[in-house]
């Protein structure tokens, strides 16, 4: 497993949308690089053969509903919450970068 | 100048097609599923990401996707599920769609098309459920974002990178969206958005092995956008590789005025959607009864459709394909053969005469009912001709809710001439004033008969019965010999 | 009053001895007069608690039937959804978020005409230990108001020990019910995985989260279950079974101790828990829980893959806090999070991202997916040889306030308690006794999927046996 170090803490930063001033990145750096050293033990355990839980309650399957209309959001009460809005939209500042 | 040698390069195109589901409410929330309406009233807490907001599965979106995937030979998995895919975008109300990743619904198909009169067949890689993002809307110096999209049920199908030439993309993706829209899973509408297609693209020397660097183009929203984008496209590329440029990984867009493939931005490596199973959701098992039972009650799709037109009805192959491709021309078609036998030329005046008229006209071939099929039965019997059936034809498009026999009744031109009384007049006349045409059929030219019976109709304005032309023409010829 | 158990409460209420009003207006009371040394609540519902309980009244007046805890003031911790009120998740990200509907366990407990008092504080989004992650304000521990009451559910924990309400729901990720329940002295349980419905709560690890009540008794405790644990068709992870009650029929209990495990418990707390073992009267057996010293590893790597993704949500784009200092639409994401997150939520978001990142996630996320089938299977296999598992809720009393900075000694907090979230099993942490400082201590009862009455019902023995005297002095 190959150390921890800034460059990554910059890579997550971006990936995860939060930005950071230089002290705020110390921080983090530290209490993050204490956190993975810790988790590293797992490496130890043998997992050969082992499936990945991806469900605690493994029998449950085919959860679904039935293709009806329900009760909607009213657009007032999404908006209330809304920072900043118009014409009925959530409204944001231009986008310069393309979608996806 | 570096000549470009364009033979020398094949295109390896491979098509992901995103068909919006008709379910009535979405795939994991049950606000309304519908376009068009006022932004962010057809919204839920689900599809607007609110915190605590839990998602829950659409069965009839399930029943769709797997229509789809017994429609195109695929197999449908017993064991799928669902995953995140994480990217931050304000179109997203969660910034992860719920997609599914290493086990689709459906892995696998086959969808054979025509294309330029020759069948071919091309292999779909695998198909499977994901929710559809809401919309940006951008406006001069800031954008909206509207959600009534977001959480509507989508199947993307991904086919194999075995496309080779624009003509083939179009084929094949119209004859996806004619299964799409047989099984009545989608609207199909690329200018509303219910079907879009994106396509990666790379070309290579003929007799390559490996595939070279792949772009992709999306936003095509027509059948012919689409063709001229990855013409562009394939030019661009085989004219770098040619003057030994490096063609970079990119997301293109194909601009209607320039008509060339523009660069919208370059692949960034920062886009690790890390891909995870979704916790919130519980895996999907199917059995193979339940597959069976879909696979059974699927309705007549096209290319079955296609085979019944040439071996039973005996279309020629290029017009049942024009049917069988437009699923309401065809069920239009289908509809009127209960009330016309006559398929044949039934198809040709679907195909061509109606076709070509409504194309200017703002009617369309619904407007029209079961008189089309009426028009043709009027011909068959001899009340008309073919040449005032044209005229009725135009007739019938200018008052859709008019029938054939109402607009041949009201207009004295278009009274069939039937009388031999009424005939004989202009056939004497027609020989009167062409002596050399009587003496090249007395010489065996058959051709100067047909253009003896072609003045009779003119003459006649069409009116005159061709059987009874035929036959009195005959024996007047005959009989002054 | 403030000392009626609520099964007493509601029966008295029914009767004609109290009125909702009287209940409502004595918990409003008490909290005015001892909260703001407490700080337990980030909202009181005064408005809509005195209105609720003016309907319960009437209700009952004209006859009509009423719900199994009518008349009962609860809190509810604030990261579930009360339509119309703030929901915080004691974040300043969310300072102003009206929840625009109802948690599922909101409804249940309305519809019984239980009468919701206030939201109560928490570490931000569930993540801590101590509720000093809160964004807003500690709350202290009402045993000693020097100390943390635990975390992340300590408001809801603080409440009840300081019996404002006799009841209050907290959510359980990683022993967030239970390890604040131990430090408060009061009941905490929580349930198998799925038995109550997350629909309205918000989510922080959604395999790993269950709602469930903190009580100053367990007969309470049962009560909210028998209410809260029903099938959701809005959540589908929710169990579709009915509640299912202890059944009478009372057979020898094996109580299963992973004694290597818990080979280092600090002397005092080892004593109380061997006195436990011995109120408890049942057989004791040694099992092997060797893989459990792997579980915090497991537990932080699922836990923050799962919460990095479900608090991506968080941008101020929709709702919440967008930074005033944002001009472009990069900047309203970089820096409302950078703004509206504490530090220890970065953290287990970037943590989160980088489990799950490209190159890692089969070391990390997926590894950590597989250990937690080896903890399922040696909780199965130690279940064969006993009816229920016993260990201390947590290693030590309620810690000072701001005593603990090293982030992986806050995890050991969570070391007995991580296990059953790990495994989806239901766990119950019933007060046990207290240490020379007068703190109180837990004892932990882990049973199998399921079991939640069995659970439940062996916690009401050794409480009656127990027999202890749970007030805190304010």
């Amino acid at each position: 497993m190959s150390k921890f170090n800034q460059e990554d803490l910059d890579r997550l930063t971006k990936l995860s949308r939060i930005a950071c001033n230089e002290a705020e990145k110390k921080v983090l750096f530290e209490k993050l690089s204490n956190v993975l050293v810790y988790i590293e033990q797992l490496e130890q355990i043998d997992t050969t053969g082992v499936k990945e839980c991806n469900h605690v309650l493994e029998t449950i399957s085919n959860v679904m509903r039935e293709d009806i209309v329900g009760e909607t959001l009213p657009r007032e009460l999404f908006l209330e919450n809304a920072p900043s809005h118009v014409g009925g939209m959530i409204r944001v500042p231009t986008v310069i970068k393309a979608n996806h | 100048m570096t000549e470009i040698r364009y033979e020398q390069w094949e295109p390896v195109i491979g098509l992901e097609i995103h068909i919006q589901l008709n379910t009535k409410s979405k795939l994991f929330a049950s606000s309304p599923n519908r376009f068009g309406d006022e932004p962010n009233t057809n919204i839920s807490e689900v599809c607007t990401g609110q915190p605590g907001a839990l998602p829950v599965l659409n069965k009839e979106a399930v029943k769709k996707a797997v229509q789809f995937g017994c429609a195109v030979g695929a197999r449908v998995a017993h064991f799928s599920k669902f995953d995140r895919k994480s990217y931050f975008y304000p179109d997203s109300p969660r910034n992860f769609q719920i997609t599914q990743f290493d086990q689709p619904i459906v892995v696998g198909g086959t969808i054979t098309c025509d294309v330029g009169g020759a069948i071919k067949h091309f292999q779909i890689n695998r198909a499977h459920l994901e929710d559809d993002a809401g919309m940006l809307k951008h406006f001069t110096n800031f954008a909206g974002v509207d959600y009534n999209r977001a959480g509507v049920p989508l199947i993307e199908v991904v086919s194999e990178p075995c496309i080779h030439t624009p003509k083939e993309a179009v084929a094949y993706a119209m004859a996806v969206k004619a299964i799409a829209e047989y099984l009545d899973i989608s609207d199909c509408n690329m200018e509303e958005g219910s079907l879009r297609i994106d396509a990666n693209i790379s070309v290579r020397l003929k007799g390559e092995k490996t595939l070279r660097t792949k772009v992709e183009i999306k936003n095509m929203n027509s059948f012919h956008n689409m063709e001229m984008a990855l013409e562009s496209e394939i030019r661009r590329q085989c004219r770098a590789y040619t003057l030994k440029e490096e063609i970079k990984k990119g997301t293109y867009r194909f601009d209607l005025e320039k008509k060339e493939t523009v660069l919208m931005r370059e692949k960034e490596d920062a886009d690790d959607y890390r891909y995870f199973p979704e916790p919130d959701l519980v895996p999907i098992v199917l059995t193979d009864a339940y597959i069976e039972e879909i696979k059974k009650s699927l309705p007549e799709l096209p290319a079955e459709r296609f085979k019944r037109y040439i071996t039973e009805l005996h279309l020629p192959e290029y017009s049942a394909n024009q049917l069988v491709i437009d699923k309401a021309l065809c069920n239009y078609f289908e509809e009127s053969l209960k009330i016309c036998p006559n398929a044949k030329s039934l198809c040709n005046w679907l195909t061509v005469e109606f076709t070509g008229r409504l194309k200017d006209s703002d009617k369309s071939l619904s407007d029209f009912s079961g008189n089309i099929a009426r028009l043709v039965n009027l011909i068959d019997k001899g009340t008309i001709t073919g040449r005032i059936a044209k005229d009725v034809a135009d007739e019938m498009v200018l008052n859709p809710d008019k029938n054939p026999e109402e607009i041949v009744a009201a207009n004295p031109d278009y009274q069939p001439m039937h009388d031999t009384s009424d005939i004989e007049p202009i056939i004497d006349q027609v020989l009167l004033e062409n002596p050399s045409s009587i003496a090249d059929y007395r010489a065996g030219k058959t051709k100067a008969f047909g253009f003896l019976v072609g003045q009779v109709m003119k003459l006649s304005k069409g009116k005159a019965s061709p059987s009874v032309v035929n036959d009195l023409l005959t024996k007047k010829l005959d009989l002054s010999l | 009053m403030h000392e009626i158990p609520a099964h007493v409460l509601t029966a008295r209420f029914k009767k004609g001895e109290l009125s909702a009003k009287e209940i409502v207006e004595a918990s409003l009371k008490r909290m005015a007069l001892h909260d703001p040394k407490i700080g337990a609540f980030l909202s009181v519902l005064t408005e809509r608690a005195l209105k609720k309980a003016e309907e319960i009244d009437k209700k009952r007046d004209q006859g009509k039937s009423l719900g199994k805890l009518a008349g009962v003031p609860i809190a509810l911790k604030d990261n579930i959804h009360v339509k119309g009120e703030l929901t915080t998740c004691g974040s300043k990200f969310l300072s102003n978020y009206k929840a625009p509907f109802d948690a599922t366990v909101t409804r249940l407990l309305e519809e019984e005409d239980a009468i919701i008092i206030g939201k109560t504080n928490m570490d931000e989004f569930a993540m801590g230990s101590s509720t000093e992650n809160s964004a807003y304000h500690n709350t202290k521990n009402p045993w000693d108001l020097n100390s943390t009451p635990g975390g992340s559910s300590g408001g809801s924990a603080a409440a009840v020990a300081a019996r404002f309400c006799p009841i209050a729901l907290g959510s359980d990720t990683g022993g967030s019910i239970r390890q604040p329940a131990a430090f408060s002295g009061v009941v905490g349980f929580k349930p198998t995985y799925g038995r109550v419905s997350r629909y309205g709560l918000v989510a922080f690890a959604s395999s790993l989260d269950q709602i469930g009540p903190l009580t100053t008794n367990v007969q309470d405790a049962a009560l909210v279950m028998e209410i809260l644990g029903k099938h959701c068709e809005k959540d589908s992870t929710s169990l579709p079974l009915p509640w299912r009650a202890h059944n009478e029929h009372t057979k020898e209990l094996r109580i299963g101790v992973p004694k290597k495990f818990l080979e280092d418990l600090p002397s005092e707390t080892r004593e109380n828990f061997e006195h436990s073992l011995k109120i408890l009267g049942a057989q004791i057996v040694d099992i092997d829980l060797g893989i459990l010293k792997n579980s915090i590893a497991v537990y932080y790597i699922i836990a923050s893959a799962e919460a990095s993704t479900n608090l991506a949500r968080f941008d101020g784009i929709r709702y919440g806090i967008r930074s005033p200092r944002a001009k472009t639409l990069e900047e309203v994401y970089d820096f409302s999070k950078q703004e509206g997150f504490g530090t220890e939520v970065k953290q287990r978001i970037l943590l989160g991202t980088y489990v799950l990142s490209s190159g890692y996630q089969d070391a990390y996320y997926r590894k950590a997916q597989k250990v937690r089938t080896l903890i399922i299977e040696q909780f199965r296999k130690a279940f064969l040889q006993c009816d229920l598992v016993a260990m201390p809720t947590s290693p030590f009393t309620a810690f000072p306030l701001n005593s603990i900075a090293d982030p992986v000694q806050m995890y050991l907090q969570d070391i007995y308690t991580i296990c059953a979230n790990i495994a989806g099993l239901p766990a119950v942490s019933v007060p046990s006794g207290f240490s020379k400082d007068k703190k109180p201590f837990g004892l932990q009862l882990i049973g199998p999927l399921l079991k939640d009455a069995e659970v439940l019902h062996a916690a009401h023995i050794f409480e009656k046996t127990a027999n202890l005297q749970l007030t805190p002095n304010l």
